[in-house]
């Protein structure tokens, strides 16, 4: 039955100058049914996004959506909140990833021997990896809390006044890359560990016979053998960063005013509050041209086909 | 003399570096800590700032969550949609990753390509058409519209970790049982996938993981009829104070399976983030 299928859709296709030879087609036909969902789902509404980019469409008004060409992007740049969010996204993706990246290193560097319980402790670690981003949000949120939270406890232990950690905008902003940090630095940690403990031991053997010391150990031998894995996980985080929503949804929901309003709270508040779906699909490709610039130079290194 | 300060010195190296790694173990696990201490606090114990002050435990919050079918009920929804979501990812995934990997044909590089730079796109992104299209034909609300929206991220997810790993998988086998006179897909079905079936599973525990942390999708196209335990969760800091007595202990009910798969999954998932990252 299904080879009579296979040898009448292949005989018009190969009429019709698709195909080449009998079999071309079974690539295709494993590829089909992802290609036909995520066409579906993921490819054709992109381009449905893009092309409403062009659109006025106010979805609490009647009318529907108008043609307006590229006044959602000359409008979006000339908005002082726009780039207020580009700002703050970039500052968190830099300086959260930035901390990761220091913390995750120095914690691979001092666990980078045999000891005992050593799975144990690095299974501990990566925990906070997997919880659910909006738990993780809420639980800081407790945390923060100036009467009753823990982290205010612990700074009252030390002599000092509460902080209002989700109520001033500077603290607010430190507040979102804590939980950050704290919830994303065991991934780094992860891949770099795994990279430390399969580096070659003769550059090292040769680094102790010519008596370097052990700063100079780090600085020459361990960091540019470990570059392609913290090239790769930074990017990997980045990528990641970009994608952040949720637990600042929930932490802070961009305030207090929109001093924690990253560009994915921006398009959430313009989309689902005020329904201006054209203008939020245009700065929502923004953040995607942000995202892309990274992800080509990662899919081109890590991926042959 | 000299050789016994020396032993002690080490020794007291050895102490400094448990003490450090127990130090950075509490901090890192506090908040996780937190969450199922305070999940057995009373709503006075919860208001009390002191987290390690002495408390009587109690069930009240737990009875609280699951006294009504309502957040068990959630937790299925959650549950049939990952379920549904993996299934789907994984199969289809894995069939076009074989294809990535094992053939040579017109356009793969450039789907290969547009698939795999569709994992960086921000879901916030895709919610605003997703939502505008599901509204149309009348998904919102429904495990389908979901359950496909997952798919729409967990999918490329599956190819892009499961690609690397197939390349490395020898073909002679296939290849023998090609000539031995199967077909394409019997040597796909019988001798490929037995073989990658540990990478399957770690592929399949990820998807899981992904579309049970999901929070945006589930609230932007779903979330009035159709709730998700994330969603749920968030709704106890509500509009009437927060509830941080039931938050922690739904928390904790739906943290638990997580850890469970992380701790048991530890080795493979090691190379599962090396290569995919987490979503």
């Amino acid at each position: 039955m299904i080879k009579k299928l296979k040898n009448t859709i292949e005989g018009s296709l190969i009429k019709w100058g698709f195909l080449e030879k009998k079999d071309d087609i079974i690539p295709y036909a494993f590829l089909a049914p992802a290609l036909i969902i995520l066409g579906g789902i993921l490819f054709f509404p992109l381009v449905y996004s893009f092309v409403l980019s062009f659109f006025n469409w106010n979805m609490t008004q009647s009318g529907g959506a108008e043609f307006v060409f590229l006044d959602n992007f000359i409008k979006l740049f000339g908005n002082g909140a726009f780039w207020h969010s580009v700002r703050l996204q970039v500052l968190f993706v830099a300086i959260s990833v930035f901390l990761e990246l220091l913390i995750g290193l120095g914690v691979a560097m001092l666990l980078n021997h045999n000891f005992a319980g050593e799975h144990v402790v690095r299974a501990l670690l990566l925990l906070p990896v997997f919880i659910l981003p909006v738990v993780s949000g809420l639980t800081f949120r407790f945390m923060y809390d100036p009467q009753y939270g823990a982290i205010n406890w612990l700074i009252g232990l030390f002599g000092f006044n509460p902080v209002p950690f989700l109520s001033k905008s500077t603290f607010a902003f430190v507040a979102i890359i804590i939980q950050d940090v704290w919830r994303m630095w065991p991934f780094m940690f992860m891949i770099l560990y795994a990279s430390l403990s399969s580096l070659p031991e003769s550059p090292y053997e040769a680094a102790a016979i010519s008596g370097a010391t052990k700063w100079q150990v780090f600085r020459h031998v361990t960091l540019p053998m470990l570059k392609p894995s913290i090239v790769i996980a930074v990017i990997l985080r980045i990528v990641n960063a970009l994608k952040a929503f949720s637990e600042i949804y929930v932490m802070t929901n961009g305030g207090p005013g929109d001093a924690t309003s990253i560009m994915s709270i921006f398009i959430y508040k313009n989309a689902f509050d005020f329904y201006e779906m054209g203008y939020s699909a245009a700065a929502s490709y923004v953040l995607v041209a942000i995202a892309l610039a990274f992800s080509i130079y990662l899919v081109k290194t890590q991926f042959e086909f | 003399m000299l050789n016994k300060d020396v032993s002690k010195w080490k020794l007291n190296k050895k102490a400094i570096f448990y003490i450090s790694v127990l130090i950075l173990l509490l901090i890192e696990l506090f908040p996780i800590i937190l969450v199922f201490l305070t999940s057995f606090k009373s709503q006075i114990d919860i208001f009390n700032a002191n987290p390690f002050s002495a408390f009587m435990p109690t069930l009240d919050n737990y009875k609280e969550v699951l006294i009504d079918r309502t957040f068990l009920n959630n937790l299925k929804h959650s549950m049939i949609i990952a379920l549904v979501t993996t299934t789907i990812s994984v199969v289809f995934g894995v069939m076009a990753s074989y294809s990535f990997a094992r053939f040579n044909f017109k356009g793969d590089q450039k789907i290969g390509l547009a698939i795999l730079a569709s994992r960086m796109i921000p879901p916030i992104t895709l919610s605003v058409p997703l939502f505008l299209l599901m509204r149309k034909v009348a998904l919102l609300d429904t495990y389908f519209g979901l359950i496909l929206a997952h798919v729409s991220f967990i999918m490329p997810y599956v190819i892009w970790m499961t690609l690397p790993f197939f390349q490395g998988i020898p073909k002679a086998y296939e290849e023998a049982a090609l000539i031995d006179g199967c077909s394409r897909f019997g040597a796909f079905y019988k001798i490929f996938v037995p073989l990658v079936a540990p990478g399957l599973v770690v592929s399949a525990t990820f998807s899981f993981l992904f579309s049970w942390n999901d929070f945006l999708y589930a609230l932007i196209l779903a979330g009035s009829e159709l709730k998700t335990a994330p969603i749920v969760v968030s709704g106890f800091i509500g509009q009437f104070g927060p509830k941080w007595g039931s938050m922690t202990a739904a928390g904790s009910l739906i943290l638990i399976p997580i850890f469970i798969f992380a701790l048991i999954l530890q080795k493979y998932i090691i190379s599962g983030l090396a290569v995919g990252g987490i979503d």
